[in-house]
């Protein structure tokens, strides 16, 4: 359970796409896909607008893995419960729009993914997922493909894009992923992100923003203290 | 979820890969230097005597028409729980059950072989059955039998003293990432001997001291709308 401005959800499941933007495909040097890449993250992972990001001592303790990196993203959150949705049909199952900030332990995750490992630990390390500051109802955004997205760390513009260079859109995500899993009230889908990610140290301040949903707010500090 | 008399509401489901070194072998793994996990989202959990739903996405698509068995030795988080100490680990389990992780081995081949992650192969609806009850007196779950037969005839045949990391190593490991809630489902990996199932197949999952899970395969059948 997460209240994000509002509302409460109650996810049962956050998945997230995997290079989903021309400009960031390009600057991971990863493979255009030909179906959208999904992966989960844990729930273990949400905080909210102004909670602090813990940085892992596991990781800042070891030079092999000190990287954390954000990633801003366009998420939408399921109303309710649907399987095998039409793209004429999504928009009836879609509660709204909220900005997601899918922070990811990047030399972990290029470690495992070189191994052909799964991509779960890098990616769900508890606060590793804020979410907010409010839900962005689907009155309020009628076109959630031409929306500006831009993270800035410490004042500093670090991606700065627009929705519209979703590679796969709105419609053909929930048409795809609705065609392999059964969705739940509250669940979150993370759209992707931009070009422009790079690393967090403690004490920076990140903000998120999409046009028309409002900024999230989190400062990162490292554990335990 | 109801898991024989007990009611759990797990957050997460986590799973070990390449926990029994013959079964590393036979997927042509290495053999890891720490354990390796993936989850698996909440929409894939059915009970003892329930169906596993064979996808017609899979079954209708020679490429994709592989689903296997794998029958793991499973624990219940009892508390929450963040860097624990593996000496306690009885603390923090609620009990032992059976779980099978129903995985389209040709999509998470396929997946794998290009850096993917392992998520959709194993986590369309029904693809984790679990039961038939939790155990909660098991003073060493590393000395089991655990087998699984498919139409009657034996095709996983092992024992948990095989595991290459063991529960209190797990949990240890594991809670040093993340934050483990009540009801959360920890899959110790699975034995050598998996193989695909088909429509039609009755799966006997059994683990001494804690009973058989029973499922049987059907093909998803197309709802007229």
């Amino acid at each position: 359970m997460i209240k994000i401005g509002d509302k409460t959800i109650n996810p049962t499941k956050i998945i997230c796409i995997g290079t989903n933007y021309m400009d960031h495909i390009e600057e991971t040097k990863l493979p255009v896909p030909k179906e959208p890449v999904l992966f989960p993250k844990t729930l273990n992972c949400l905080i909210g607008d102004r909670d602090p990001i813990i940085y892992p001592k596991l990781l800042f303790n070891n030079r092999k893995l000190k990287r954390v990196d954000y990633e801003v993203e366009l998420a939408f959150i399921i109303k309710d419960k649907c399987k095998d949705v039409s793209k004429s049909e999504i928009y009836n199952h879609i509660m709204g729009y909220t900005v997601f900030n899918d922070v990811t332990a990047r030399r972990m995750q290029t470690k495992d993914i070189l191994s052909q490992l799964p991509w779960f630990r890098s990616k769900s390390l508890d606060t590793f997922g804020p979410i907010g500051p409010r839900i962005a109802s689907i009155g309020e955004i009628q076109d959630p493909h031409d929306l500006k997205i831009e993270l800035k760390v410490n004042g500093e513009v670090k991606q700065s894009s627009n929705t519209k260079h979703l590679l796969f859109k709105v419609p053909d995500l929930m048409e795809y992923i609705t065609s392999l899993f059964t969705m739940e009230p509250g669940d979150i889908v993370a759209t992707g992100t931009p070009a422009g990610i790079g690393p967090v140290l403690p004490g920076d301040i990140i903000e998120a923003t999409i046009e028309k949903i409002g900024t999230l707010t989190n400062k990162v500090i490292l554990e335990g203290e | 979820m109801k898991v024989g008399k007990k009611d759990i509401f797990p957050s997460k489901i986590i799973c070990l890969g390449r926990n029994y070194s013959e079964h590393a072998k036979e997927m042509s793994s290495d053999i890891p230097k720490e354990p390796v996990f993936f989850c698996k989202t909440t929409n894939c959990l059915i009970k003892n005597e329930e169906y596993i739903i064979y996808p017609r996405l899979l079954y209708e698509n020679e490429k994709l028409n592989r689903v296997d068995h794998e029958v793991e030795l499973a624990f219940i988080i009892k508390k929450r729980c963040k860097h624990i100490k593996s000496i306690d680990y009885q603390e923090y389990i609620l009990g032992y059950t059976i779980f099978l992780d129903i995985t389209a081995r040709n999509m998470q081949i396929e997946d794998r072989g290009i850096n993917l992650p392992w998520y959709r192969s194993k986590n369309f609806d029904t693809f984790g059955p679990i039961g038939p009850k939790i155990v909660e007196n098991i003073k060493d779950p590393h000395n089991l039998k655990i087998e699984l037969k498919i139409n009657g005839a034996i095709k996983q045949s092992s024992n948990t003293n095989s595991m290459i990391f063991k529960i209190p190593e797990i949990i240890k490991y594991l809670s040093n990432y993340i934050t483990l809630n009540p009801g959360d489902i920890i899959a110790t990996g699975t034995p050598e001997g998996v193989g695909p199932i088909q429509p039609g197949d009755l799966l006997e999952s059994s683990i001494e001291k804690i009973g058989t899970l029973t499922n049987r395969v059907i093909l998803e059948e197309i709802l007229e709308s």
